[in-house]
């Protein structure tokens, strides 16, 4: 190897050192390296006419929406079953008056009925790369909106750092990009790499660090706009703010995660949601889908035959059977053991490997929009005390109030890592205190403009008992294969059953996966009995 | 913005659209027990005909006597099971029993003593005779065929998961159920489950109890 090549690899893993996965991700397209996102979902799915073939679907969430909304346009008939009181899943946007079935908690939400005053419980972006979920919006005409996912004004806070006062993201990244690249450019300019670089290169990467870090000409960092002004810049000269205390900021947890969350995978800006509430999806399927949706209605029993699969299920006190010729089954996995079955043994066991999920959230309506006042207008302040987040509404703005997202929990302590189910164990009325509480820390006087609240451990809702399904690699490598492909005529489905669990996109995915398996074979059974005539 | 739209899912929810298609039998005779719509919520976790669920550690509450039933739900709502960090499907529980007055509780206890379902599949593995002879000192209060003993407190242990023995025996051990000073049943098997000297001696015992559950016409 040439001393003065550098290899692609080597070259997007400096470019990955100095900028992150976004600048790999896109240096990657531009070397042609990575494939673009692929088109819309498509899935042309036969037509079969008057062959008349009946299926059950089990659970009304984003994946048997979409397996009915597509299969009743191809000729089948079918019947979605739902246990809860409500149609959408995890799909839950909670407004006035709307019912949070927690077991032993029942709440009723006492937002006030205000179009703006709502709070996606569960999904609440979307980013551009979920083609499935777009594909959707645009057929049935949803209305979307970008979302601040990623507010540089607002805040990370630590109580051990910083005096544990709020520190704006723009100013700590600013000055962690300022302090890197110092040392980037001292190297440089030492041509202390274990590979001698060339006159040319050295000169662009001092520039680079420069450039990256807002250094001055000598390469040293002295503060930068980046992290906004302390006073001025209209009316007279802006001064820059000091920096900050480089021992502290890498005492921070800050720069491990949440320093770089909004160039991740699903969180990259800019991320949409639907105008009005992530519901308005499920609103949208229930106009667009005629088959019968019956809520309340426990599933009891699944019984697979070769032509076909016997569902029991209980509605308001009696018993129904359904024999239907294909059966998609989007019910938690974790809750197959408690239903009677005949699955064989490896399928049984390979769905009591996925762990529950144990998010949580809760929603604060707030009588004043006091972060505005703080030139905070949507995105998400860090902060490591357990609750995590607090996400500011990107719709509303100058409205009197609004609703916060106070607390995402995702079933573990931030403090200690190690797995907890706090949260769910305090009472509602327990949550919105501990959130009012930590959120004194992060804005003065933040529980004094709560009004009330609203909180939905996933683990705890009714006919749930979990968020997105957790998988080991292990059970990865021995299962997902064998449970995203039928046994007999039934599917599992949902986001369970894809490598995006808990995520929209994921059920959208699954549904894909086993309506073309469907497909498939009916295509060829049709064609084998048309041969046969 | 206006339209919320809200009300626009309820109609759908009793769309019943008659559908020659689908043979829909009510009341089938398939084994499925109909729980009263108020403890449709017990099944959710505890399975249907109450048979337990091992994937979220949910017990097996049907063959459990309705006085055991009445005896736990109090000790969930009291505080005596249920709070300690490390049990964590006890913590699930306890808010649905705290919601519960006492004539629910009683009326709970009576409906899960009315349904049975198929005896529980072994699935621990012991030394069955290691286990039979560990088991006489079990057996004072649960009775020599582990069938239950009121007067002396004891449930039956046969119509029980194994798993779940293991569990509560390990809680047991390890002060994490009948720590709390009032739940005096609770400290008597605490005490007991001292005499079972590690891991091995509770696999063995449930070994055996498994061994003792009644043969059933199915």
């Amino acid at each position: 190897m040439n001393a003065k090549s550098i290899s692609r690899r080597r070259f997007l893993e400096l470019v990955g050192a100095a900028g992150g996965a976004t600048a790999v991700y896109q240096t990657s397209l531009a070397l042609g390296l990575m494939q673009e996102t692929g088109a819309p979902a498509s899935l042309n799915l036969l037509n079969i006419g008057r062959a008349k073939k009946t299926v059950a679907i089990l659970g009304a969430g984003m994946s048997g929406l979409t397996i009915a909304y597509e299969l009743e346009r191809a000729g089948y008939d079918c019947r979605i079953i739902e246990a809860s009181h409500r149609i959408g899943g995890r799909n839950l946007t909670l407004r006035s008056g709307d019912v949070v079935d927690e077991m032993g908690n029942r709440q009723v939400c006492q937002f006030d009925d205000e179009p703006h005053l709502y709070f996606n419980a569960g999904p609440a972006r979307i980013p551009g790369h979920h083609r499935r979920v777009l594909h959707y919006c645009k057929v049935l005409g949803i209305d979307l909106e970008i979302m601040a996912n990623d507010n540089r004004r607002a805040y990370t806070q630590e109580p051990e750092v910083f005096g544990g006062r709020p520190v704006q993201k723009r100013e700590y990244m600013a000055d962690a990009r300022g302090f890197m690249s110092e040392l980037l450019y001292k190297a440089a300019n030492r041509n202390a790499f274990d590979m001698p670089m060339s006159g040319e290169d050295r000169e662009r990467m001092l520039e680079f660090a420069i450039a990256f870090g807002d250094l001055d000409p000598n390469g040293l960092y002295k503060g930068s706009n980046r992290a906004g002004y302390a006073s001025g810049g209209f009316l007279k000269a802006g001064e820059l703010k000091g920096t900050l205390d480089f021992s502290e900021l890498l005492k921070s947890n800050f720069w491990r995660y949440g320093m770089h969350f909004s160039e991740t995978e699903d969180w990259a800006a800019p991320l949409m949601t639907p105008v009005g509430g992530m519901d308005n999806i499920v609103k949208a399927f229930v106009r667009n889908i005629r088959s019968p949706i019956t809520l309340n209605a426990q599933v009891q029993s699944i019984q697979l035959r070769n032509d076909g699969v016997d569902i029991v299920y209980n509605h308001k006190g009696r018993q129904h059977k359904l024999a239907a010729d294909y059966c998609f089954n989007s019910i938690p996995s974790h809750f197959i053991d408690g239903i009677h079955n005949n699955f064989p043994a490896d399928y049984a066991s390979g769905l009591a490997t996925l762990e529950r999920g144990h998010l949580s959230k809760i929603g604060l309506q707030m009588k004043k929009r006091f972060w505005e006042d703080e030139e905070i207008y949507g995105g998400i302040t860090s902060t490591s005390q357990e609750i995590g987040e607090i996400w500011y509404p990107s719709h509303g703005i100058f409205k009197q109030k609004g609703i916060l997202l106070g607390a995402y929990l995702f079933g573990f302590s931030r403090r200690t890592r190690a797995p907890s189910n706090f949260f769910e164990k305090m009472t509602p009325e327990e949550r919105i205190r501990f959130a009012g509480e930590q959120g004194d820390n992060i804005h003065k006087g933040y529980s004094g403009y709560i009004e009330n609240g609203v909180s939905i451990p996933w683990g705890r809702m009714n006919h749930m008992m979990g968020c997105g399904a957790g998988w080991s690699d292990e059970a990865r490598d021995q299962y997902f294969s064998r449970l995203q492909n039928p046994e007999g005529r039934h599917y599992m489905v949902g986001d369970q059953i894809s490598y995006h669990t808990s995520w929209q996109e994921g059920a959208f995915a699954s549904a894909e996966f086993a309506l073309q398996d469907l497909d498939r074979r009916v295509r060829a059974e049709m064609s084998a009995v048309a041969t046969a005539a | 913005m206006k339209n919320r739209g809200r009300n626009g899912f309820n109609h759908r929810m009793i769309s019943l659209a008659f559908c020659l298609l689908w043979p829909t039998l009510t009341a089938a005779s398939d084994k499925p027990v109909i729980a009263p719509a108020k403890f449709v919520y017990c099944s959710v976790c505890h399975g249907m005909d109450l048979k337990g669920n091992r994937n979220i550690q949910a017990t097996r509450l049907s063959g459990m006597e309705a006085w055991y039933v009445s005896r736990q739900l109090e000790a969930f709502s009291k505080g005596w099971r249920g709070t300690h960090d490390a049990d964590l499907p006890g913590i699930e529980m306890r808010p649905m029993a705290e919601a519960l007055s006492a004539a629910e509780i009683d009326e709970a206890a009576h409906y899960v003593a009315s349904v049975s379902s198929p005896m529980p599949i072994p699935t621990i593995q012991g030394d069955v005779a290691r286990g039979a002879s560990l088991y006489p000192s079990c057996g004072a209060c649960h009775g020599s065929r582990a069938e239950g003993n009121q007067s002396l407190g004891g449930p039956a242990l046969t119509t029980q998961n194994d798993w779940y023995l293991v569990t509560q025996l390990r809680n047991y051990r390890n002060g994490i159920r009948g720590q709390h000073a009032e739940d005096t049943y609770g400290q008597q098997m605490r005490a007991a489950a001292q005499l079972l000297a590690g891991e091995t001696a509770i696999l063995d015992v449930v070994a055996y109890i498994s061994t003792m559950q009644p043969k059933e016409e199915n």
